[in-house]
Parts: C-alpha cells; sequence; structure tokens
C-alpha cells in the first residue's frame, strides 16, 4: 500500500473529494485557475512592493544610520564645548563621533572666486570617501574639495586654493553623495579643525552601523545632555526612514488589498462550481447519507473538494509569483535573489494561505446545503 | 423476534390545502431469513412504506421498531447511524457511484469508516454476486443486472440485518430480473437478513415468501393460500 492510498484510507473523504474533481476535469481546472490568479496577484503585488522599498532604501543609502546634534539656541547655548562632545563620546556605544565646526568662506583658485560652505572635521574618513586622492584618517593639513566644486573649478589633488587668507594643498576630492545626507559635501571644503579661529564646535554627527544603534545613541545623547535643560536638539535621519518604511508599508498593504479582490472573485467562481456540482450529485448524495454516511462526513467530502482547489490553485500560483518575482527583481534591481527575501516568502505563504482558506470558505454553502438536504428528496426521481 | 416493525403507522403530506394519507394505520414486521414482497398500485404508498422501514423517513403517528428498539423519535445522527449498521438499500436505478469502480461502490457505506477488513469483505461479496471478474470496472462499463448486482453487494458490505428493495427489477428485463430475485432469496438465508422488497413485477410473487398488498395506504397481507413461501424450483450459481 502507498503513502497515498494510506492517506486516502486514514481521510475518505480526500479520496471521494479527488475523484470527483476529476470527474469534470475542466471545470476543475478554471475553478482552481482563479485561485492561481488571485494567489500569483496578491504574492507578486506584495513582492513588487517589497521591490520598489528594497530600490528606495538603496536611494537612500545608510542615512538611518547617522544622527545629528546641535546646539540649542533658544536655550542659549550656541557651540558645543569639548566637555559636550567628550559626554557624547561616553554616551556612545556604537559608532564614531565627529565634531565638526562650520562657517562660510571665501574660495579662491586662480581667477575664480566662490563663495563656499567650509567644515572644519578631524576624522573626515569616517564619513567620506575619495574619487581621487585620499581622504586621511586624521586631516592635520590639507583640504578636502566636494565633487561639484572640484568639476566647476577644476580641482584636482595636489592644486592649491585660498580659502579666505589661508591656502591649502587639495589631499583629496570627496565622492559625490546622491541621497540624503547630514552633511552634504558636495558643494563644501573640508579643511583641519585647527585652522577656524572659533573654539567649540556648531554640530556633531554620529556614525553608527546601524539604524538600531543610531537611535540608541539618540537617545542616550538627550538623556545625558538634555537633563536639566533643553541644551541640544538631536536631529535623527532615521525618523525619515521610518516615515519613507511606512508608506512603503501602506502601499504594499494597497497592492496586496487589489490582489484580494481577485482571490475574492475566485472564491466566487469556487461557490458557483461547488454549488453546481453538488446539485449534479444529489442523488448521489443521498445514497451516501441513505447508506449511513453522516451529514459531517458529507461537509468534509465538499470541504475537501474546495480545498483540493484552493491547494492545487496556491501551490501552483506560488510557483508562478516565484517566476514572476525573479524576472521582476531581474529587472528593476538587477537582484533576481531578493525574491527569496523573508517578506516576500511571507507574501507567498500569505497568498497561499488565503486562496486555500477563500476556497474552503466557499466550498462551507454547498457543502452545508448537500449535507442537509433530505436523502428521501433527494432519491425521489 | 421480528427484526423490524410498524405498529400503526400513518404518513401524511401536507400540500398546501390538501392533505395526502399515504400511509393509513400501516402495522407490518419482517423476521431475519424472510422475503417479503410489497406490491400494489402506483401511488399507493409503496415508496413511502419502505422509506420509514429504512429510517429515511419518519412516520407522522405510529412508532417504528428496529431490533425490538423503538427508534421513530431518533436524532438524524443516531438514524443515519442504524441505517448503516442495520439496513442496506437497492435501488431501482442502481445509483452506482459513476467514477468508482465496482470494488469502491460496494466500499461505499464502509468509507467513512476504519474497518480495514472493508476491501477484503467487498471482494467477497461481489464474488459471491458472479462479479469475481469485473471487480475494477466502472458502472458504465457494466449491463443493467451487472449494475444491480454491484448495488446488492453494496447493501450487503455492513452485514445489514434487512435489505430494502425499491422496484430492484423495475429497470431490467423479465430475465435479468428473475436472476436478481434469485440471489435475493439465496442471500436471505445465507446472509440471515430479512429482505423487503417493492414491485409491480407479478414475477416477484413466486420468488417471496409473503406478499402484503398495499393499496391507498391501506396494507393487507395476502392469504396463506398464495404461492407464499414457495421457493424457485431452480438455483443457479453465480460466480466462482
Ligand atoms: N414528498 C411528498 N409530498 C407530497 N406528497 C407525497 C410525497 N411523497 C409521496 N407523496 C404522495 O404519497 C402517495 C404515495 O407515494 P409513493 O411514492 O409512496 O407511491 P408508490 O406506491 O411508491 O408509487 P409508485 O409505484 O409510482 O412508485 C402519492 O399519492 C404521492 O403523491
Ligand atoms: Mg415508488
Amino acid at each position: 500500500m502507498s503513502l497515498l492510498d494510506r492517506l486516502y484510507r486514514r481521510v475518505p473523504a480526500l479520496v471521494m473529494a479527488r475523484r470527483n474533481l476529476s470527474r469534470n476535469r475542466l471545470r476543475s481546472a478554471l475553478a482552481a485557475l482563479g485561485i492561481i490568479i488571485g494567489v500569483l496577484a496578491i504574492a507578486s503585488l506584495g513582492m513588487f512592493g517589497t521591490t520598489l522599498r528594497t530600490g528606495a532604501s538603496e536611494q537612500l543609502g545608510d542615512i538611518g544610520n547617522e544622527i545629528s546634534i546641535t546646539p540649542n539656541p533658544e536655550a542659549g547655548f550656541d557651540r558645543l564645548t569639548d566637555r559636550d562632545v567628550a559626554d557624547i563620546r561616553r554616551v556612545t556605544d556604537e559608532g564614531v563621533v565627529v565634531p565638526v565646526r562650520q562657517r562660510s568662506g571665501t574660495l579662491t583658485r586662480g581667477k575664480d572666486r566662490r563663495i563656499t560652505t567650509v567644515y572644519g572635521i578631524e576624522n573626515p574618513g569616517a564619513l567620506y570617501e575619495a574619487t581621487d586622492g585620499r581622504v586621511p584618517d586624521r586631516l592635520r593639513q590639507g583640504a578636502l574639495v566636494g565633487a561639484t566644486l572640484a568639476e566647476q573649478l577644476d580641482i584636482e589633488p595636489g592644486n592649491r586654493i585660498t580659502l579666505d587668507n589661508q591656502s591649502f594643498r587639495v589631499v583629496g576630492v570627496l565622492e559625490e553623495e546622491n541621497g540624503i545626507s547630514l552633511l552634504s559635501p558636495n558643494s563644501a571644503v573640508v579643511v583641519p579643525m585647527e585652522s577656524f579661529d572659533e573654539r567649540g564646535y556648531s554640530q556633531v554627527v554620529v556614525k553608527s552601523p546601524t539604524g538600531t544603534a543610531a537611535n540608541e545613541t539618540a537617545m542616550a545623547v538627550r538623556e545625558e545632555l538634555n537633563d536639566r535643560e533643553e541644551k541640544v536638539s538631536v536631529f535623527e535621519l532615521g525618523s525619515i526612514t521610518e516615515g519613507i518604511n511606512q508608506f512603503f508599508g501602506i502601499l504594499n498593504a494597497f497592492l496586496v488589498g487589489i490582489g484580494s479582490i481577485s482571490l475574492v472573485v475566485a472564491g466566487v467562481s469556487i461557490l458557483n462550481v461547488m454549488l453546481m456540482s453538488t446539485i449534479e450529485r444529489r442523488q448521489e448524495i443521498g445514497v451516501l447519507r441513505a447508506v449511513g454516511v453522516q451529514k459531517l462526513d458529507v461537509v468534509r467530502m465538499i470541504l475537501a473538494e474546495a480545498g483540493l482547489l484552493g491547494l492545487v490553485g496556491g501551490f501552483f500560483g506560488a510557483v508562478l509569483a516565484v517566476l514572476a518575482g525573479l524576472v521582476l527583481n531581474q529587472v528593476v534591481i538587477s537582484d533576481p535573489w531578493l525574491t527569496f527575501a523573508p517578506a516576500n516568502l511571507l507574501y507567498i505563504g500569505l497568498a497561499v494561505v488565503f486562496g486555500i482558506v477563500t476556497s474552503v470558505l466557499s466550498g462551507l454553502y454547498p457543502a452545508w446545503k448537500a449535507a442537509t438536504e433530505r436523502p428521501v428528496e433527494a432519491l425521489r426521481k | 423476534m421480528p427484526i423490524i416493525e410498524l405498529e400503526g403507522v400513518w404518513k401524511r403530506y401536507e400540500s398546501g390545502t390538501e392533505t395526502v394519507e399515504a400511509l393509513k394505520d400501516v402495522n407490518f414486521a419482517a423476521e431475519p431469513g424472510e422475503f417479503v414482497a410489497i406490491m400494489g398500485p402506483s401511488g399507493s404508498g409503496k415508496s413511502t412504506m419502505l422509506n420509514v422501514l429504512g429510517l429515511l423517513d419518519v412516520p407522522s403517528e405510529g412508532v417504528v421498531r428496529l431490533d425490538g428498539r423503538d427508534v421513530t423519535d431518533l436524532t438524524d445522527e443516531e438514524m443515519t447511524t442504524q441505517r448503516k449498521r442495520a439496513i442496506g438499500f437497492v435501488f431501482q436505478n442502481f445509483f452506482l457511484i459513476p467514477t468508482l469502480s465496482a470494488t469502491e461502490n460496494v466500499e461505499v457505506p464502509t468509507l467513512f469508516g476504519t474497518d480495514p477488513t472493508a476491501r477484503e469483505r467487498a471482494t467477497r461479496l461481489l464474488e459471491r454476486v458472479g462479479l469475481g471478474d469485473r471487480l475494477d470496472h466502472r458502472p458504465d462499463q457494466l449491463s443493467g443486472g451487472q449494475k444491480q448486482r454491484v448495488a446488492i453487494a453494496r447493501a450487503l458490505v455492513n452485514e445489514p440485518r434487512i435489505v430494502l428493495a425499491d422496484e430492484p427489477t423495475g429497470n431490467l428485463d423479465r430475465k435479468t430480473g428473475r436472476d436478481v430475485l434469485e440471489l435475493f432469496t439465496e442471500l436471505k438465508t445465507e446472509e440471515d437478513v430479512a429482505v423487503i422488497a417493492v414491485t409491480h413485477d407479478d414475477q416477484l410473487r413466486q420468488y417471496a415468501d409473503r406478499v402484503v398488498n398495499l393499496v391507498d395506504g391501506v396494507l393487507t397481507e395476502e392469504g396463506a393460500e398464495a404461492d407464499a413461501g414457495t421457493e424457485p424450483e431452480t438455483t443457479e450459481e453465480f460466480g466462482t
């Protein structure tokens, strides 16, 4: 006896269900097709959402990992002191603390003059990369030039530039930053901290390895520095990414909702098919009841039919959804393996479960109707 | 002791304004090993009576006893259980399930139970009714007489005490009908069941132990001087 035979022996409703479905293959196939489409719609629209979200967060980069701490002028603070920086360092578990001085200055190169933002950063290597030259871990002399500025003024590493009345040798041109950034370097010049006359810092950037770590740091800094008065304000880009994530969450729910409509339609078609087939088999079900098959067993049998339709439809729907996901992710973000991201597997699983549940629910009414018909009525010719 | 008994059974159908009385104060009993024929004109209440005997329908008035036990007021579930345990049905139109093989059709009444010997019993019964070489044929591959023999095997698979047959020969020619009736007379003693058959068919008279007449819902026992108790002279063996 094969495994399938043994299963059938255990669950006789399944044997009957399978046979009944194979009686009118075309009709069963069409009903299952409805479920296939519904499952495919839910799963692939869900996956489409994941793809959009992934594409968007690739654009945004890892800004969620950075926080910015600035003094609060309303409470009378317009500088952050060395002590504040030390406090921030102390409460930062993971991540690099980058104190920043900022002013605007006149950049002169040859005959070109330009007003630019000037950052004084001791450790720019924590934030930036160079396309040309290099970004030293400790910037003690020389300057780094933003990508846009370098292009406009035709600056290369090794050139000399003059800022107000100080002269610097350019050691690197910074990589262009496309995403949102706390300290946009594109049109700025980064110089050693010591070249500023002032003391104190206009802001401190903390770069953490993860968004969660950034968030923890932000909370710790607030607690440490703002315990008595609002000395600083802490800005988290994480709150922006959170908003964006929320948006995509809503978008996904919307897309999946649209997909669900097709599943409802599929449910109606299963209802129709099951109703028709139970009416056709009226006498047969009457015989079953007459020879001692209980109402509940008739219900089980018909629900098993509906469930099998859902299972088959769900299976093929899931297979098609995976194929669609592979194509979609290859085309949109050139990473087909994103199809197997946990979120997507969840969508596929959910879609299959929805498909089966819809089918079984649609089978309920026909099952109930068939089971409660009196065998005497059903057997009268 | 009678296996099944009707006592003062009335059956009324209310349809709109008028009431049809299909059974009027019917008293009836059948013993195991007995072949009873219910005869009567169309519309006289034969099917109605068989449905009441088969626990498919409940009387408007009166008592139904199965094995001495009052089963008139059982729930649907209990009636179904009693049908499965004690009663087999044979219908005029066979009512076999077209997608199932002969063996599977015979197994249908055991299907929703967990009896591991069902397959064996089904095969044995099919061999007994002469269809040992048709076990895997589907109904559309069988003749009318063969179908009815599958139906008889199905009626017997749960080892019932009563077999109820509504016009079992109604869709068969005379010769095939006779074979089926002969089978009933053999099986009633072999399986120790009461066979109760409804019929228009006059040739049934010679196979039955007893004939009751139903006219307009009133049941009368046919005189003892009739052919009751006459065994047919020829008994063909079926199968191998
Ligand atoms: N469900 C019902 N509703 C109303 N009247 C019914 C119902 N079932 C049977 N009857 C009536 O009861 C009477 C007996 O019907 P029944 O089917 O028992 O007759 P019968 O003897 O089997 O006839 P036949 O030989 O034609 O099969 C008939 O007058 C019929 O019209
Ligand atoms: Mg009738």
